[in-house]
């Protein structure tokens, strides 16, 4: 095997789980300057393994791993990894990002990603202790919430080991299940269910395999100036107030999805605001390891266990579902965790029901807007796949095809995968931003709703200028998931190509520039495009549901969005990247 | 005209909104930056700094100084970075 450059290891383990096969794979120096790592590694391991062709919750499917050069470094945020592989739910491509120290022990452990087929005999769970790779039972582990598996685990198998798992969810297949490591999730697109075929409740990795870095004294120095930058005001509202804090300047600026993305602003916002909940919660603060930012804020009673709370859990499981009880939403998003499932689409599948409850298309007089208890009920249904809940563990898509009567129309999600909280109507160039997502709707992948919140667009009518700013924000989310950085950090770079040009000069030697690096990010979204196209991906997928093309929306008539205004964006966009 | 403040910007002057009279946007920030020393990390003179923007009525994004301003304009100024 050729040396592999600084940064990285040069090779992946590939692991059969149906008969313990082990092989370690080369991956050449041209193939890791082109995709870097993390999701763009990770596009091309699958397209590799030849991952499109299968259904996602085939044995045979890939489920990559991926870390990238920056992780182990003393980069702040940069200690992630990326969770690829086609998704049960909208099956096109997915990636879904995790800290903390699972991506710095697993990159330990000799290589760039973990790939893993087949399915284990019975429920397992994959030890990688640097080279040593065995297959243990872990029956006794079934039904274990996450929080549960990882805690067993990592007593079970003794110091140094970290521990991905999966709980019920990812066990009955619900297709946004999630896989968690201490606390946090790869939350998005059902990676949860794709381990759980497999018949593994958990990875646990260790490993003393140690990368070199090119420059160390200049990376250290790099390191520390860029950690002092990150205490500065361009993260101060992850420090501080965390992401929980959109809620009521969305709520403000009449974007807040609201009983199933029916209104734009929530009568109770302020109710369930981060403001009003600590006062009656304690709040505390934690971050991924080598983070100076630190951005998770918890809260907890008395003896409880915390809860982390994120705008995106808060406003799927309060607004979304109408629900104003702050306990309630906090112990739904608690719930959601120990289960194992992605707070969006599981608060998008149950508002899409209470409407179509509301509706009389969908026998479950229980499930209305506002209760919290009826979407308490709801989760754990679906987290175990009882009753009503085997319907919802679909998806929002899957379960109004099910349903019938249209309700397509208004099932909150593109390509499958459930919208997260900005109102497109109102939010125009995002609107874009989900229409063409690789992985369907998506904030993480397209930061376009920051154009909506600038003055280069008028967001309510967006015209074709906006689609290279839409472009913009994709390829450098497309960079900063495969270096990989977080995207917390964003605001603290005046020029990120060139900075993350440095990084990766500094990391692997390579005379890396910030023309090369946006050439590398176009090329990774290309790679995403390519599975999908192998996939069976058709241009009628690049759209969002009835529901926002054909009502304004509610209280705000200038928040009228097209079809065919929609229509001519995505047109542009295909046209500027060439497709 | 009304300001409001949210997130960070409401923090650092320690008040959700308050009433003040400006022509325009820059003069406006200058008032601001005078009153609340506190919004330091916030304005820079007659402008925000880069992690923060400003929104007319709910409606517009604006930045130039030279915006003008009405009497029943209310002027919100937020966090650059509002999504997460
Ligand atoms: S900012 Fe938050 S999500 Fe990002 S690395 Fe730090 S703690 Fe993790």
């Amino acid at each position: 095997m050729a040396p592999a450059p600084p940064g990285y290891h040069g090779c992946y383990l590939r692991i059969d789980v149906s008969d313990g096969r082990v092989e370690r794979v080369p991956l050449p120096e041209t193939v890791l300057r082109q995709f870097l790592g993390g999701s763009g590694l990770g596009a091309w391991l699958l397209l590799e393994e030849e991952g499109a062709d299968r259904d996602a919750l085939d044995p045979a499917a890939p489920l990559a791993f991926v870390f990238s050069p920056l992780v182990g470094s003393p980069l702040t945020t940069s200690a992630k990894f990326a969770v690829v592989s086609k998704s049960p739910l909208t099956d096109r491509f997915n990636d879904s990002l995790a800290g903390s120290g699972f991506a710095v022990a697993g990159k330990r452990c000799g290589c760039d990603a973990i790939v893993i087929v087949g399915r284990a005999t019975s429920l397992s769970t994959l030890v990688i202790d640097d080279d040593r790779i065995r297959i243990d039972a872990a029956d006794d582990l079934r039904g274990a919430t996450c929080r549960a598996a990882e805690a067993t685990l990592k007593a079970r198998l003794g110091p140094g080991y970290q521990v991905a798992s999966i709980g019920p969810a990812g066990e009955h297949a619900v297709r946004y299940a999630t896989i968690s490591h201490d606390g946090r999730h790869a939350g998005r697109g059902g990676s949860g269910a794709v381990l759980g075929s497999k018949n593994l409740k958990a990875i646990a990795v260790r490993g003393t395999m140690r990368c070199e870095w090119a420059q160390p004294g200049a990376l250290t120095e790099y390191s520390k100036a860029l950690s002092k930058r990150s205490f500065g005001p361009a993260t101060a509202k992850y420090r501080e107030l965390g992401t929980a804090a959109n809620l009521l300047t969305f709520n403000r600026l009449g974007v807040l999805p609201t009983r199933n993305f029916q209104s734009g602003t929530f009568e109770a916002a302020v109710d369930i605001s981060p403001g009003a909940i600590s006062e009656t919660y304690s709040r505390t603060r934690a971050s991924c390891v080598a983070c100076t930012i630190g951005c998770e804020h918890i809260y907890a009673r008395e003896n409880e266990q915390g809860v982390r709370l994120e705008y995106e859990s808060l406003f799927a499981l309060g607004p979304l579902c109408g629900v104003s009880d702050p306990d309630i939403v906090l112990r739904a998003a608690g719930l959601c965790d120990d289960l194992g499932v992605d707070t969006i689409s599981t608060g998008g599948t149950i508002a899409f029901a209470m409407e179509c409850v509301e509706r009389g298309w969908l026998n479950a007089p229980w499930l209305q807007f506002g209760s919290g208890d009826a979407m308490m009920r709801a989760i754990e249904m679906i987290g175990r796949r009882e009753g009503l809940g085997d319907l919802l563990a679909e998806g929002s898509r899957r379960a109004a095809h099910t349903i019938g009567h249209h309700s397509i129309a208004f099932a909150p999600q593109v390509k499958g995968l459930e919208i997260p909280g900005y109102e497109p109507r109102a939010l125009q160039t995002m609107a874009l931003g989900f229409a063409v997502g690789a992985r369907g709707a998506d904030h993480n992948r397209s930061g376009a709703y920051e154009v909506d919140f600038s003055d280069k667009v008028d967001r309510k009518h967006v015209t074709l200028d906006a689609v290279h700013h839409a472009i913009d924000t994709e390829d450098k989310a497309a960079l900063m998931d495969s270096l990989i950085l977080c995207k917390f950090l964003r605001g603290v770079f005046e020029d990120f190509y060139a900075e993350a040009a440095d990084m990766l000069r500094l990391v692997t030697g390579w005379d890396a520039t910030a023309d090369e690096l946006r050439d590398t990010a176009r090329r990774i979204v290309h790679a995403k495009r390519q599975f999908n196209l192998l996939a069976g991906w058709t241009p009628d997928e690049d759209t969002l549901p009835d529901r926002f093309l054909e009502t304004p929306l509610s209280g705000d008539p200038e928040a009228t969005l097209s079809r065919e205004q929609l229509g001519s964006l995505v047109t542009e966009y295909h046209r500027q990247r060439g497709w | 005209m009304r300001v409001e403040f949210l997130g960070i910007p409401r923090e650092r002057a320690g008040v959700a909104d308050l009433e003040l009279e400006a022509e325009t946007l820059g003069q406006l920030f200058a008032t601001l930056a005078a009153r609340f020393p506190s919004l330091e990390d916030v304005i820079a003179t007659d402008r925000l700094r880069a992690s923060f923007v400003a929104n007319i009525n709910g409606d517009r994004f604006v930045s130039d100084p030279r915006t003008t301003l009405h009497d029943d304009d209310c002027v919100l100024i937020l966090s650059a970075d509002a999504g997460g």
